[in-house]
This record gives C-alpha cells, structure tokens and sequence, in this order.
C-alpha cells in the first residue's frame, strides 16, 4: 500500500489484499466486494485515496479484504468516523460498509445524522435480516414474526424499512440493489460513486446459514421478473416477466393494473423521477412490498445538494476572514489556568 | 458438455464442496472447473449442483467442450473406475 501505482493501470486485482477472505460459502458479502473491487480502478483516484470503514459484523470485515487504507472502526460509529475523517481529508474517497445490525440497531443514531448532513460518503448497507455474526439473531429489519434464536415465537418488533429510513433523514442518494445481479450492482455503485454528498445503497442479500432465501423472491431466476420492479428514471413504472403489469396513481394511492388495451396502457403509470422536486414518490416507492406490490430495484432518489465539507469549508473561510487563523498549537500551550472575568467588567469590555 | 466458470465469479467457494467430482477448486484469480473431471452432474444428479448453488449465475457449459449426455455418461464412468 506505501507504493504509488498507475491509475490508468489499476485494476479489479490491486484491489485485492492478501488477507483470507472469511465469509461463509454463498454469502452476498462476496458479491458486493467482488463488485467494489471490479468498479474502484475506473474511478480514476489513486489507491491511496481510497478509505472503507467499517463497524461490527459479517459486513464489516469488508475493509480487511480490500487492498486500500481502512479502519474496522466502533459498532454502529463507522459513519461518524468516516464524517471525521471526509471533513478533515477531503480529497479522500470515503466509503462505508455495514449491515442491518451496525447500521439501524446501535448504529441508528449515527446512520440518520450520516443522511442529513450530506457528508460525501458512499454508505453501503448489507441488509440480510438477521444478525449473521452471532448466530442468527433477529436484527432491526426482520420481519414481524420472524423466528429466529432470539425470537422463538415470532418477532413481535416492526421492522426498519431502510430506503424509507435514509428518505426520511434527507438523504441525497438513495438506492437499492440486490446481490446476485451483476449488471445491476456494477451499475447501482457506479452511480453511488459519482454522486457528491452521501450517497446510500442498501443491498439486499441472503444470509445461506442463518437466514437463506432472506429475498428468494425477488432474487430467484425464474419469478424475480414478477417480484422486481426495476425503477429507471424517465421511464413509466412497468414490470413483469412480460411487462405487462405497471402502477399507476389514484389519488395519493398506488395501485397494479395489467397493461391491456382500453384498459390502462403505459401512459397512465407513473413515470419514475429520482431527481423530484420533494421526496414524495420516492418515499411511496419506499414503501412498497410484497405480495402486494413489486420491490422497487434501483435508484430512488439521487438530487444535487452542497455537501458538508463544502459548508464547513465555507464556515472556515468566514471564519478565518472575521477573526483570523487561529493557532491551535498557541491555543494548546497557552497554560493550564485561566480567569472567569466578573459580570461587571464583562458588561465593561461589551461596552 | 462440461461446465466453466465465467468472469462474473466472486469467490464464493459455495460450489466447491457441491461437486461431486471433485472439478472445482480456486484458480489464481476466480474458481475453475477441470473440464475432464466435469460430468455436469451425470451419473450423480439431474441438475448441475454448482450451478444450482451459484448466487451470481456464473456456471455455464462450456462451449469449448461440447459433448453429449451419452459422452458424459462415460466420462463418469472413467471417472469412477480411475
């Protein structure tokens, strides 16, 4: 890592560390580094540039395995580390990784204020449903009566809807992805990539030992085509293995109709628009599931928005123009005592 | 005809232990299936194990091998006398 290599030369294997990669067989987290890994050297940063940080759990031993500077950082604190780190290096490529555990139970908090603030991190969520790393707990998106180790007769939380989630908290980008599309993933990070501010990917993915099948639906071959509804931006809301089917809006409500002539055609659906004036359709988009609605795959909203470095760089500024550069290292050894000045001459130096 | 393992391999390994021939191991950079041990599953299965396991859908014939089902029949019974 000390040696500088060709950006123009880089490739998928210079990405790679020399660490044992420690999944278990089958696991989505193969995908998504395996992706990550193909995308990075067309990026056009050198190596040394690139961070992942990561907190606890399966996906985050994510930073082990790539051949670039990181951090396996605090449970649930990656993204407060990774604020830290943007702010203070901002010509750094800063990446998140995490899971449904890290990210929404103890990393809750961190994860909401990460959206808000639009600090440009690529946040990736690995959401498998479960907690994979002790054994097949229930984890903040399980469903409600999910059975699992921690919740013999059925999990009686309401699950955390991710993308509904980040929307909420004034996320800039906001996609979905799912972890045995190839094409889809490349393109979804792609995107992720070249968005400024905090660009946030949940990518939904089968835990093989303790939770497999977590998307059987909308990830096997032979019925994902009805399950999936691939949002496009531009482009009416049409899915099905014979695209036939679509959604269309009445009122504030959604509803499926079948695409048959004199009944609905495609100029009667909604068109997709992740760049919307509010955050409206992609909230509706968030919220559908199934068996009653297709899951939305895709990008759901992606809008342009000044980023915190930019407005803390800016504070600076001003701050540096009303009061001068500071001096930290003065400031430091300025000595260990100091005077609380009495109201009186307080009121004094005011006037 | 034989299987291969194509680019869009992330070194999962979940194919390795399904093969009942043994065909499957980690190459230098992605895994790879050894055309003359590969039966696709004849002899043992209906379907392909390994392309039945894979989560990316990266296990495909191999059009460099074609042979029939009656060749893979053999190739398994080869193999099990060697």
């Amino acid at each position: 890592m000390n040696e500088t290599a060709d950006i123009s030369k880089l490739t998928r294997k210079d990405f790679e560390s020399d660490q044992n990669v420690r999944w278990c067989p089958g696991c989505g987290d193969y995908m998504v580094l395996a992706q990550v890994q193909h995308l990075l050297p067309s990026l056009g940063i050198a190596r040394e540039n690139f961070v992942f940080i990561s907190g606890i759990g399966c996906s985050s031993r994510f930073p082990y395995y790539m051949n670039t500077y990181g951090m396996h950082s605090i449970h649930g604190r990656a993204p407060a580390i990774a604020s830290g780190l943007k702010l203070a290096r901002p010509e750094l490529s800063v990446w998140v990784v995490t899971g449904d555990g890290d990210a929404l139970a103890i990393g809750g908090n961190h994860f909401i204020h990460a959206m808000r603030r639009n600090v440009d991190l690529k946040i990736i969520l690995l959401n498998n449903r479960i907690y994979g790393l002790t054994k097949g707990q229930y984890s903040p998106t399980s469903e409600l009566g999910k059975k699992t180790k921690s919740t013999p007769m059925g999990s009686i939380d309401r699950p955390f809807n991710p993308i509904a989630l980040a929307l909420g908290a004034g996320a800039t980008f906001v996609a979905r992805t799912v972890d045995n599309d190839v094409e889809h993933i490349r393109k979804v990070l792609a995107r992720a990539a070249a968005h400024r501010g905090t660009a946030f990917v949940e990518v939904l993915q089968n835990c093989m030992v303790f939770n497999d099948g977590a998307y059987e639906a909308v990830t096997d071959k032979a019925n994902r085509q009805d399950a999936r509804l691939i949002l496009e931006h531009g482009k009416p809301l049409v899915f099905g293995r014979q695209r036939d089917r679509g959604i269309r809006l009445r009122g504030f409500e959604p509803q499926v109709v079948q695409l048959v002539q004199g009944r609905a055609t495609e100029a009667d659906l909604l068109v997709h628009d992740e760049q919307g004036a509010n955050r409206a359709l992609a909230c509706l988009l968030s919220e559908f599931e199934l068996p009653e609605f297709p899951v939305p795959i895709g990008i759901f909203r992606a809008v342009t928005e000044p980023t915190y470095e930019q407005r803390n760089a800016e504070l600076r500024e001003l701050a540096c123009a009303s009061k001068g550069r500071g001096d930290l290292s003065g400031l430091l050894n300025s000595g260990d005592t100091w005077t609380i000045e009495s109201s009186e001459s307080r009121n004094a130096t005011w006037r | 005809m034989a299987l291969m393992i194509n680019d869009n391999c992330v070194n999962c390994a979940v194919c390795e232990p399904e093969c009942p021939n043994a065909a499957i191991s980690a190459g230098g950079s992605l895994y790879v299936i050894e055309p003359g041990k590969c039966t696709e599953c004849v002899g043992y299965f209906t379907e392909s194990q390994c392309m039945d396991v894979c989560p990316v859908e990266c296990i495909v014939p191999n059009p460099q091998r074609v042979e029939t089902k009656e060749q893979l029949k053999r190739k398994f019974e080869q193999l099990l006398s060697s």
